[in-house]
């Protein structure tokens, strides 16, 4: 079975993994880089199946592609993006990768020869390590710039333009699959005075604490976003007014006893809330929806804060001020 | 097709190559798919590269289709880049008859295994009649989304001057597949073509 000519000085420095088998897959020869990558010495496994060497092996898949190359005498491929390797072997950046193993790129090429007597064909195994490991740091950084692309900085909930996307597409699926759809506008109440009392650190403080509390609240698909300023909005998909005015009230009531500690002062803080249900026929535009529950918002103010109002189908104008 | 410099008698004898090449192709490939195949002799054409775009804009604008590169080179010059064109409706028929099951393997690979068994088998036969052999690189996927192609192919075929186009046209036991081949070569790789065909030639 050795066979001289494969015995070449060239192939036994190259920095990739040469492999030649036959069409039983019995192991005829490999290179050093795949002994010393795989701890096997050729001369103890020459003969024996490849499948049995390397035990690892995707041996269906393998064999389907090793067979291709036989009965077509055409070159099969694989490259580590689709499957990241087909050889178990230790790569030689232990820290930079999070992988433990050598990506690869492999080909599997007919080898005809004519010192051989059966048809055999020789995989190519290259090193694509680097370019796995910098595809990885590509898509964690994708990931982390698709984040803070739709995060509010600050207090971590969505920022004002991908709220407000996000309201588009709900108030979209609502009139297609009639299914109800409910906005709450809130605003932290007397939020100069906090800034003043405890400075703008203290104001911040209390922006973040509120909404991570707040956050809390709230169910899963709910969509949670600043608004601006102390102003936030949440998007209640699958909930009717009732069911959005009871939120509201709880909210409303919890945030009120949620006492906030910033440098030994305990902050007590309260919110005014507006409610309003889309209408389907009415509200055609996201901004139609955010105007009534801003409506409400005010509402609420005027009427003294730390509760919760809703909109009236049909009001158009914002109450007098009480009082 | 049209001339492109390419006198009657080369042209005949180049559509000759391609109709052997393709036969031997489905050949190969019947056997190793175990079944019946039967090819529609391929018509082809040379044109410049750059009018490649607009000419499949419209086949593959409407719907969702895939574009796979796989560059080969040989001796006398004869390199070039191989694109096969192909609706999804087909890939996901032939991918059945190459014995995948659906989630066994990523759609990608199908289609590089798909396009690579299509362009190695029919260029390999057109490379053993003109007594060449050829090296190939590993397929790429460039798509496999809607509406796309047209940029695609005017990116991918920028490089080029020429193009050949085959129109392939397997008919299985079974089913029915159909798949456009786009050979693009350099100038260079034409020149050297028209002088294999005229050595063909005075063999003959």
């Amino acid at each position: 079975m050795p066979h001289a000519w494969l015995n070449s000085p060239i192939l036994a420095q190259l920095n990739s993994g040469v492999i030649v088998v036959d069409d039983e897959y019995r192991i005829h020869y490999l290179n050093a880089f795949i002994e010393r990558h795989a701890s096997v010495q050729l001369s103890e496994v020459q003969g024996k199946s490849i499948f049995a060497v390397f035990a690892d092996l995707p041996e269906a898949w393998l064999k389907r592609k090793l067979m291709s190359v036989l009965d077509l005498k055409t070159p099969a491929f694989s490259s580590w993006e689709q499957r990241q390797y087909i050889f178990k072997l230790p790569h030689l950046r232990p820290i930079t990768s999070s992988s433990q193993y050598m990506a690869q790129n492999c080909s599997m090429l007919p080898l005809s020869s004519e010192q051989a007597e059966q048809p055999l064909i020789c995989i190519l195994i290259e090193d694509a390590t680097d370019a796995f490991v910098y595809q990885q740091h590509l898509s964690k950084t994708l990931i982390e710039l698709e984040r803070a692309n739709r995060q509010d900085g600050l207090t971590k909930v969505l920022n004002r333009r991908y709220w407000e996307e996000q309201l588009k597409q709900e108030i979209h699926r609502s009139q297609r699959y009639h299914h109800p759809l409910s906005l709450i506008l809130f605003d932290l109440d007397k939020f100069k005075d906090l800034n003043d009392k405890y400075g703008h650190l203290g104001g911040d403080f209390v922006l973040v604490q509120l909404a991570s509390f707040i956050g809390s609240l709230l169910r899963d698909s709910d969509l949670f976003g600043r608004y601006g300023g102390e102003e936030f909005g949440i998007i209640l998909p699958d909930t009717s007014l009732d069911g959005a005015i009871e939120v509201a009230e709880r909210i409303c009531l919890a945030v009120a006893e949620y006492p906030m500690l910033f440098n030994q002062q305990t902050i007590r803080v309260s919110v005014s809330m507006g409610v309003a249900e889309l209408i389907p026929k009415q509200h055609l535009l996201h901004d139609d929806l955010i105007r009534c529950a801003d409506m409400a918002l005010y509402n609420a103010k005027r009427a003294g804060r730390n509760r919760v109002c809703s909109y009236l189908a049909g009001e158009t104008e914002y109450q007098k001020k009480v009082n | 097709m049209s001339t492109l410099g390419f006198s009657e008698e080369q042209r005949d004898c180049l559509q000759e190559i391609i109709n052997v090449a393709m036969g031997l192709a489905s050949d190969k490939l019947a056997r190793f798919l175990n079944t019946f195949v039967h090819l529609q002799v391929p018509s082809i054409a040379l044109v410049g590269a750059s009018h490649i775009p607009a000419e499949f804009e419209n086949r593959y604008q409407d719907t969702e289709a895939a574009l796979v590169s796989q560059g080969f080179f040989g001796n006398e010059g004869v390199r070039g880049e191989a694109i096969v064109l192909y609706q999804m409706e087909n890939a996901h028929k032939i991918s059945a008859l190459l014995g995948y099951e659906v989630g066994d393997v990523s759609e990608i690979e199908m289609l590089t295994d798909i396009s690579s068994i299509l362009t190695t088998t029919f260029l390999n036969g057109l490379a053993d009649q003109i007594e060449n052999s050829l090296s190939y690189s590993a397929p790429r996927v460039l798509s496999s989304v809607k509406g796309d192609m047209s940029a695609l192919l005017k990116n991918t075929s920028f490089h080029w001057e020429h193009a050949l186009k085959v129109d392939i046209s397997y008919q299985l036991i079974d089913h029915s597949f159909n798949c456009d081949m786009i050979l693009l070569i350099p100038g260079e790789a034409v020149t050297n073509i028209q002088r294999i065909l005229d050595r063909i030639l005075e063999d003959y």
